[in-house]
């Protein structure tokens, strides 16, 4: 902002009106860094919003400026309008769960059918109060920004002014979106771009996250777009048009992606790049922007940036260690001995199949008990339905008594019900003292509680050591205790693991039944196993379970004889010698 | 009853349209997973193969499948330099498909000009009472159900069809199985591109063959696909009537601009209830 200024000084006025557009431009490539490089929302949308807003500006400036004097009502309904149309279509993706690849489809989508219908508002039929929306030839005599007040109007802006004018809007918005970004709030965006699913195990709203972070975006392009209208006193539906969205992209990957300043520094470049290159090239802008497109992704797979992996890794903020205190988080943890977990009469069918029939088991509080059973015994299934993965076809699940069959993945861990998946699900490019605090986060909400939980889970788990790491340089037996440590640091009441010792040696396992056996202190576990020998050593209840029904149930020791158990284990064969 | 017939007819001949322009989408998008955004260009320049051809004195009905050919065999080139390298990178498949989009608009649009160039509709127009209509829509609305017909039979009954299907699906085991699993994605890239390119050449006389002629269609392709959901050519299908009629309907008793905008906030809206596209829960083949 400081170079913008000081460049400003030594421009000329005539430049400093392209200058301005620039900044403008720069504005929405920071949306869209925002959105996409920080959040992992790959958008078309921001040109539109940015258009939707640019209009929104010209039919408030043209209706109500000439009376109040002043264009901060436009400039503010521009951002608003934006935001709302980016939190509708956001509501609608994110709620409907709908995969990466659709939100930028469904983005791509509204953008093109915008342009569409506001190049087909030609007619003088087609305006809102004063304003004329002017089909293609597009929306004119938009107010310049001023701020006077009713029988008082301000100066419109000079070209000048109106560049500084810009240049402060883009700082405020940058300082804004860094602030989010460093909150909370922030690393669980950063969260959600790393692993979806474990933030949503976590306790996490994935969707409403999501609707945030669009919404968010949406206004800064929604401000761009106020401020252009401002600026050129013209509005036409070419923002919304195919090469106007890439050449955000393009900017955003120029200036490294996730940057934030170097969507700035992108928009500068590529501007300034092809303003030099428009001389030669008069007719052909659209072929470069497209050459560019191919070439980056085809040649610099990682964008232009290669130093962007290292910005990422650096910009996440480590939780600060000062605050680091003992005992604090003593108190937390400890199960209400209750009613614990219980399943009344639940069935999941897919198609004619059912591989849950019928099954109602209870899981009391503070207590330990082992789901076992033979591949398709429907031990995954089950575990899922508990999870909220699935959604039952039939029956209830109740946590202390009350029904949560409905609840979804995040709820539920907000509940108090903690979820650790077979396959390790952490996050790998963050150190692991980052992945307990941000499961511990999910719970508590206050940096320096969850600071404190941290502390108490990484020596719990034994991985003091490795708290500075990157999850992924760890061992898969300790990938499996981080994931089993993120779970605990939200002290849930209930813990649900799949096939905890997956994968691990016979020490790793030696060390997870005490784990296993210290989790069962201080909450009800529920495990789902396949290795008899750490069921066996986990000396607790076990539930057998065969095509979707149970079995047998009791002690290991008891179950082992029970010939029932021997046919299911071993096969027909059996049964044949054997009787 | 004759403004019924007429009405009749144009519902079917949108659902045929929307068929048709998504059916090559169906295969790239829905069985590939491959995102191509310059499907719309693809069926663009079906669109100037045709008028190509028909400009050298190539009769309609010839020009049409020699356009699907052509579009074809520009796919084959597509999927060898652009997208094979970019496989299960999605967004980068994306993004460079994109810029292919943008480089043959303006390539086209140089080598052609940016104006409109019509093909006059062939056959003459039916007439109901006071209404009428153009024979050549049901000319769309058959060639729509025989290529659904003979996409579906290529890709369920013939053993082309499953080891496309068994490449995209599982490549290693496909190749474990002697498969040439690069061959295979090229040539079901290539019919994919074909059926765009037919697209695009059987819309030239009714629309208006421009540079921009695939930005028209892009978006509701999309849109139609994704609605279907995972069962790709009967969803694909569904999606498809649902759409074009609504599109259809509500242009007929509005303007078409609020058809688009419907059809698309239909589309949105059925997401949301439907996330898995209306197939999401069928258990049909394909």
């Amino acid at each position: 902002m400081l170079v913008a200024l000081l460049v400003g000084t030594l421009a000329t006025d005539f430049q400093k009106v392209t200058l301005a557009l620039w900044v403008i431009y720069g504005l929405v490539a920071l949306s869209l860094d925002f959105v996409w490089g920080r959040a992992g929302i790959f958008s078309f949308g921001q040109t539109a919003f940015f258009g939707v807003a640019a209009y929104a500006y010209g039919v408030i400036g043209i209706n109500l400026s000439p009376n109040t004097g002043e264009t901060v009502t436009a400039l503010v309904g521009a951002v608003v309008a934006a935001a709302a149309l980016a939190a509708a279509l956001g509501y609608f993706m994110f709620y409907g769960k709908v995969g990466d690849v659709y939100v930028a489809i469904i983005t791509l989508a509204v953008t093109l059918v915008l342009l569409q219908v506001m190049t087909s508002t030609a007619g003088p039929q087609y305006h809102i109060g004063k304003a004329q929306l002017g089909g293609y030839n597009g929306m004119t005599n938009i107010p310049s920004m001023e701020f006077g007040y009713p029988g008082h109007p301000g100066d419109q802006m000079s070209q000048p002014d109106t560049y500084n004018f810009v240049v402060l809007l883009a700082g405020v918005a940058f300082f804004f979106v860094r602030v989010l970004l460093r909150s909370g709030f922030g690393r669980v965006i950063t969260a959600i771009r790393e692993n979806e699913l474990r933030t949503e195990l976590l306790g996490y709203d994935v969707r409403r996250a999501k609707v945030i972070v669009f919404t968010v975006g949406g206004a800064v392009a929604g401000l761009a777009g106020g401020a252009y209208a401002g600026w050129g006193n013209f509005m036409n539906p070419a923002p919304f048009s195919l090469p106007a969205a890439a050449l955000i992209v393009i900017y955003v990957l120029v200036g490294g992606k996730g940057t934030l300043v170097g969507a700035f520094i992108g928009t500068v470049a590529v501007e300034w790049l092809s303003t030099a290159l428009g001389g030669i090239l008069p007719s052909s802008t659209t072929l470069v922007v497209g050459a560019i497109l191919i070439g980056v992704v085809l040649l610099v797979p990682g964008g232009l940036t290669p130093l962007i992996g290292h910005l990422v890794s650096r910009i996440v903020p480590s939780p600060p260690r000062a605050l680091r205190k003992a005992g604090v988080g003593g108190a937390v943890g400890g199960a209400s001995r209750g009613q614990g977990l219980q399943t009344q009469g639940l069935v999941k069918m897919f198609g004619g199949l059912k591989a849950v029939d019928t099954i109602s088991l209870e899981f009391p509080a503070g207590e330990l008990h082992c789901l076992i059973g033979p591949n398709g015994a429907g031990k995954t299934t089950f575990f899922n339905l508990l999870a909220g993965r699935y959604r039952p076809t039939e029956g209830t699940i109740l946590l202390e008594g009350r029904p949560i069959t409905r609840l979804l993945p995040h709820q539920r861990a907000q509940r108090g019900i903690g979820i650790k998946l077979q396959v390790p699900s952490i996050y790998r490019d963050l150190s692991v003292q980052e992945n307990v605090w941000l499961a511990a986060f999910a719970k508590m909400s206050s940096t320096r509680q969850a600071e404190a939980a941290v502390d108490r889970v990484l020596a719990r788990i034994g991985l003091v050591e490795r708290a500075g790491s990157p999850a992924g340089e760890l061992s898969h037996g300790e990938q499996q205790w981080l994931e089993i440590g993120m779970v605990v640091a939200s002290s849930p009441e209930v813990i649900l693991l799949d096939e905890p010792t997956a994968g691990m040696t016979h020490e790793e396992t030696n060390r997870t039944v005490e784990l296993v056996r210290s989790l069962a202190k201080t909450a009800t576990v529920v495990v789902v196993e396949h290795d008899m020998e750490f069921v066996q050593r986990l000396d607790a209840p076990v539930t057998v379970l065969h095509e979707g029904r149970i079995l047998a149930q009791g002690r290991l020791s008891e179950i082992r004889h029970d010939q029932r158990v021997l046919d299911v284990y071993l096969g027909r064969t059996f049964r044949v010698a054997g009787s | 009853m004759d403004q019924v017939l007429t009405i009749g007819v144009s519902v079917l001949a949108s659902m045929a349209t929307l068929l048709l322009i998504s059916v090559g989408l169906a295969v790239i998008f829905g069985l590939m997973r491959v995102i191509n955004l310059a499907h719309g260009e693809f069926l663009m320049l079906g669109a100037y193969a045709v008028l190509v051809a028909t400009r050298n004195g190539v009769s309609l009905w010839i020009a049409i499948p020699l356009a699907a050919l052509a579009v074809g065999v520009f796919g084959l080139v597509v999927e060898r330099l652009l997208i094979r390298p970019l496989y299960g990178r999605i967004l980068d498949t994306l993004l460079a498909t994109w810029g292919l989009s943008l480089v043959l608009v303006q390539a086209v649009s140089i080598a052609f000009g940016p104006a409109t160039n019509g093909i006059g509709t062939p056959l003459g127009s039916v007439r109901v009472g006071g209404y009428s209509f153009s024979q050549y829509s049901l000319v769309l609305i058959v060639m729509a159900a025989v290529t659904l017909v003979v996409v579906y039979l290529l890709f369920t009954r013939t053993s082309y069809g499953v080891m496309a299907r068994a490449a995209i699906q599982n490549p290693a085991m496909a190749r474990a199985l002697g498969i040439d699993t690069a061959r295979m994605n090229m040539l079901t890239f290539g019919i994919g591109s074909a059926l765009a390119g037919l697209a695009g050449a059987l819309l030239a006389p009714v629309a208006g063959v421009v540079p921009s002629f695939g930005q028209a269609y892009i978006a509701q392709a999309f849109m139609t696909v994704i609605v279907g959901g995972p069962d790709v050519i009967t969803g694909t299908s569904a999606a498809a009537g649902l759409l074009g009629g609504s599109y259809s309907l509500v242009s007929y008793f509005t303007t078409p601009f609020i058809g688009q905008a419907a059809l698309l906030v239909i589309a949105i809206v059925l997401l949301r209830v439907l996330p898995q596209g209306l197939s999401g829960n069928w258990r049909t083949y394909l």
